[in-house]
């Protein structure tokens, strides 16, 4: 074997650290010499013992309000909305194509008022999502970002399949276009968090408490807010 | 030359001697797929003798989600981030071996400032890597408060990571045409703080459990593997130099900044546990030098040379192409027929092979050795099973 | 020398009064008879609990956690949850175990403590029986705690638990040799096999420090095999959670899960008192010959406190052993025995014979 000579051989030469051995020393010295390294690693241990300082531990849910995450921790896919409750998505669905798992599924569909092709749900399955961050890389548009907010949990598999659009229609672009605000007010319509394929509005399911309107976090401004929508999104859903 | 295939069932029927009362029979036992010191789900078969250990025979499987298979339905790109989770504690090295891969295939030329960027990050990531190592080979040989220091030291890279990559553990951070985002203006500074909070930790690590009279005396001559046969296994990485072979892939074909930063390949002597114990500590010192070289000198640059929504093709052929992950040699081979997924992925782990070095050093040993030599072995299982 | 204490303190023990009581009433006798049993019953359990939590406390701070945080102020009542959640669990005996001996062992184990506890001189006045036999009989009955992790491991039908059994079978076995070969150090310096006599005797001074370093040597040796015995780290092997999963109680669950548990922690709490007894003189303040000045003012301690002090050092002692170090295999467990411990201990024996003989230690009585 060439190398293991080679190395027998100069056992100094350059960059190359070697292990040290591992002595065996008579009875006594032995002794005395296991006890000193023992008392040695209770020095160390005794050392945080005394020193609550050193504690690292972070009380969780007491801690919240001190609790940032870092800028770009990756929990939570949002779209981006504009202070008008605006997205700037096309559904071009490049973020679709770009999903290493098909957790994300742009459906479009034609405007009512102008036939134009648009966004109509942006369904994201936190349940499959790895959180790669391609989606947020490949949008040529920057609609979407990951969100710090971590706490996901949810009591009901159904809940991770979320609708990030606030509404369905144009993006802000286009829609900035329209001057006639009832020409605008057609030409949207809302979306809610939990109105996706898998819709949770005005159902009841067993050991989840109702989803209080408020909670479903929808509608930054745009239009007409769930209230009324809500309503008639779930009846067309059991219809 | 006919091939005999021996199954498991065949391994594990026992032969009986009842020639002397006083005969003692051998019997198996499983160790895992779930047991504390297997890390996972990997399972091992023992012949066990009392309590020597007269056989290993791993076995395998119960992590398998087919990466590779998975692969070929993805994009080059896509196909990154599920090497995220192959050896998860080296997650941005596998990262870069996929990267590396695609890009040399695809002739990209990368800019200075992403190689020294994604050679920081390796490194830190070794650190970490190695950190929970030894975290957790002091909980295997009974020491349970190395464990938490270990953790403890841990988190504080991956605070590193989580404020640059946006991640924690699967980074898919290092991609093909440079990174996934610059680094974070922190980035540097908290760096030079790790730096600094981690040395006397380390020299604490070596008065906790190197020094440790039980520790020593547990590892020493403990799982001897020569370097012969560590080549033969084809084991890599701390494993293979513990052995005394000078293998390191950073110095032997200096990809990306490690041509630059002077650093040492530790080797040991006996490739004993003791050698692959003290091989990692050291490591991990030779690892912060590499830091401390580079974190002053990163060059201004783009941290992407290509759009990231351009779809990657690659010429129709073979690639391969390898990098040192805090295990050993993780390689990546990639068939392309020129479509936009791969054809063949196949990646050569370090762990798979460093596995088999349980089979050739445990027999003979006792239990508790057992537990030792795996835990020296380092072994992450969903790096085995794929 | 003994005077000093003895018209201070009046030593008697539960079982004395209950003895004494007898001739008036015995009804009398009887109530000093529950009152020892339910003492000693529920000493266990508040101990118990106590040790458990001053251990997950102490580890966690150790490792720079903060431990139990959530029930009660800083955790307090953690112990008591979880003790109410064991009592709750399903008990779950696997099917193929010998059920009778299964259920069996951990009673056996918890057994063997409590009657050791019943001779230990807590204080004076706090002792329930005071044996004339006394070291002897609590190196019998610890014996019971063996029995019932054999039984145990051997009833589970695993082979994890086996192996965890045969290594405490052994580990213990070996280990009462150097123990006792501490403990007669003690006898032979006293004279006598009476734990109360024994502490008695070292109202001129502590044995751990009156013997010219033979006590020092027989403190230890007593310490270490001590730790042995009762599966503490670094000798944690017959439970070896990173070997043997969890060694011989692996299959066991709720109740008699705790009853092991238990038995763990009153056995370190034994080990700690025990050797407060024989080498610090357990409840007796800490006296030098016959400065009689300085023993009034240490005798303004409660006995009660010195015991208590002592032996919450040891098990503190103990416990930091634990959150230290790495466990031994089980063929060096064997080595530090036979080959280093066995020979210290039989030259430490001769050499504490060579000292009785010369009546050679500080502040000789006799």
């Amino acid at each position: 074997m060439m190398q293991a000579t080679d190395k027998q051989e100069n056992p100094t030469r350059s960059g190359l650290v070697t292990a040290p051995e591992l002595k065996r020393h008579g009875f006594f010295r032995n002794v005395f010499s296991g006890i000193k390294s023992l008392l040695e690693g209770m020095k160390v241990t005794f050392h945080y013992l005394s020193h609550p300082s050193t504690v690292v531990t972070q009380q969780y849910p007491e801690n919240r309000a001190t609790l940032k995450m870092m800028e770009r921790y990756r929990a939570l896919l949002t779209m981006i909305h504009d202070e008008n409750g605006l997205h700037k998505c096309t559904g071009c669905q490049i973020c679709h194509d770009n999903c290493p798992n098909a957790s994300i599924n742009v459906v479009t569909r034609s405007n009512p008022v102008s036939g134009k092709k648009e966004l109509d749900r942006y369904i994201w399955r936190m349940d499959s999502c790895t959180f790669c961050n391609l989606c947020v890389q490949v949008c040529p548009f920057g609609v979407l970002k990951m969100d710090g907010s971590f706490e996901g949990a949810v009591y009901d598999r159904r809940l991770f399949v979320f609708t990030l659009n606030h509404y369905a229609g144009p993006a802000a672009g286009l829609l900035a276009k329209v001057a006639d605000p009832e020409e605008r007010k057609k030409m949207i319509e809302p979306r809610d968090r939990y109105s996706g394929p898998v819709p949770l509005n005005g159902q009841e399911l067993a050991g989840v408490k109702a989803l209080k309107k408020a909670e479903s976090g929808c509608c930054g401004g745009s239009g007409g807010c769930c209230s009324d929508s809500q309503g008639s999104q779930g009846s067309k859903e059991m219809k | 030359m006919s091939v005999h295939i021996t199954t498991l069932d065949d391994r594990v029927r026992l032969r009986q001697d009842d020639s002397s009362p006083l005969s003692t029979q051998e019997y198996f036992v499983n160790m895992g797929p779930q047991h504390p010191s297997t890390h996972g789900v990997l399972r091992l078969v023992l012949k066990l003798d009392g309590e020597t250990v007269r056989e290993v025979i791993p076995v395998l499987g119960y992590i398998h989600r087919g990466i590779e298979k998975m692969g070929e339905h993805q994009s080059y790109r896509q196909f990154v981030h599920l090497s995220d989770r192959l050896d998860y504690l080296s997650a941005l090295i596998n990262n870069w071996a996929v990267s590396m891969t695609i890009e040399k295939a695809a002739n990209i030329e990368l800019n200075d400032r992403i190689q020294v960027i994604r050679t920081l990050m390796a490194e830190l990531q070794r650190i970490q890597s190695h950190q929970l190592w030894w975290g957790v080979f002091g909980m295997d040989l009974g020491a349970f408060t190395p464990f938490l220091y270990g953790f403890r030291d841990r988190e504080i890279i991956a605070d590193i990571f989580e404020e640059t990559v946006g991640a924690r553990l699967t980074m898919n951070y290092i991609q093909p045409g440079g990174l996934m985002y610059d680094i974070h203006p922190g980035f540097v500074k908290r760096v030079k703080a790790f730096l600094q909070y981690f040395k006397p930790k380390l020299a604490e690590y070596e008065t906790l459990l190197s020094g440790n009279v039980i520790l020593q005396e547990r590892l020493r001559g403990v799982g001897r593997m020569d370097g012969q046969t560590a080549l033969s296994i084809g084991a890599t990485g701390p494993v293979l130099r513990a052995s005394g072979v000078p293998l390191d892939l950073r110095k032997s074909e200096a990809y990306g900044s490690y041509g630059k930063v002077a650093f040492d390949v530790v080797i040991g002597k006996n490739g004993d546990c003791w050698d692959r114990y003290w091989v990692r500590l050291e490591e991990m010192r030779q690892s912060m030098k590499i830091v401390e070289q580079l974190i002053d000198n990163i060059p201004e640059g783009k941290h992407m040379v290509m759009k990231p929504a351009v779809k990657i093709k690659l010429p129709e052929g073979c690639y391969y192409n390898q990098v040192e992950t805090a295990r050993g040699i993780l390689g990546v081979y990639i068939v392309s027929d020129g479509k936009e997924s791969p054809y063949r992925i196949h990646l050569r782990t370090p762990n798979f092979n460093n596995l088999w070095a349980i089979t050739e050093t445990a027999a003979n040993w006792r239990l508790g050795d057992l537990v030792a030599i795996l835990s020296s072995l380092d072994v992450v299982v969903p790096d085995i099973d794929r | 020398m003994t005077g000093i204490t003895e018209n201070i303190w009046q030593a008697k023990t539960v079982a004395q009064r209950a003895a004494e009581a007898l001739p008036e009433s015995v009804w009398f006798a009887l109530g000093y008879m529950v009152l020892g049993v339910v003492g000693v019953a529920a000493f266990i359990a508040v101990l118990g609990m106590g040790l458990i939590y001053a251990e997950r406390k102490i580890a966690g701070h150790f490792q720079c956690r903060l431990g139990p945080m959530r029930v009660g102020w800083h955790g307090i009542f953690q112990t008591v949850a979880d003790t109410l959640k064991l009592l709750l669990k399903e008990d779950v005996v696997p099917a193929q175990a010998d059920k009778f001996l299964h259920i069996l062992a951990p009673l056996f184990t918890l057994l063997g403590t409590i009657l050791v506890l019943a001779v230990l001189p807590m204080s004076p006045i706090v002792h329930v029986s005071d044996v004339n036999i006394g070291v002897v009989y609590v190196g019998a009955v610890s014996g019971f705690g063996v029995l019932g992790i054999l039984l145990g491991g051997w009833s589970s039908n695993n082979k994890w638990s086996l192996l965890g059994a045969m290594r405490a079978g052994a580990q213990i076995i070996s280990y009462e040799i150097s123990a006792t070969l501490a403990l007669l150090v003690v006898v032979l310096f006293s004279g006598t096999l009476r734990l109360s006599e024994i502490v008695e005797s070292q109202a001129a001074g502590w044995w751990i420090w009156r013997a010219h370093g033979v006590g020092i040597v027989a403190f230890l040796l007593f310490f270490i095999a001590s730790l042995a015995e009762i599966n503490r780290t670094p000798f944690d092997i017959p439970e070896g959670e990173s070997e043997l999963t969890a060694g011989f109680h692996t299959e066991y669950s709720g109740m008699r899960f705790a009853f092991f548990f238990l038995a763990e922690f009153i056995n370190m709490f034994i080990v700690a008192a025990l050797t407060a007894t024989l080498f610090l003189g357990g409840w007796m303040p800490f006296h030098i010959g016959d400065f009689a000045g300085f023993n009034a003012i240490m005798d303004m301690i409660p006995p009660g406190l010195w015991f208590t002090g002592k032996t919450a050092f040891l098990v503190f002692l103990i416990m930091w052993f634990r959150w230290t170090f790495p466990r031994l295999r089980v063929d060096q467990l064997m080595r530090l025995e036979w080959k280093v411990l066995l020979p210290i201990g039989f030259a430490n024996l001769i050499a504490a014979a060579v000292v009785v003989l010369f009546n050679f230690y500080f502040f000789p009585v006799r």
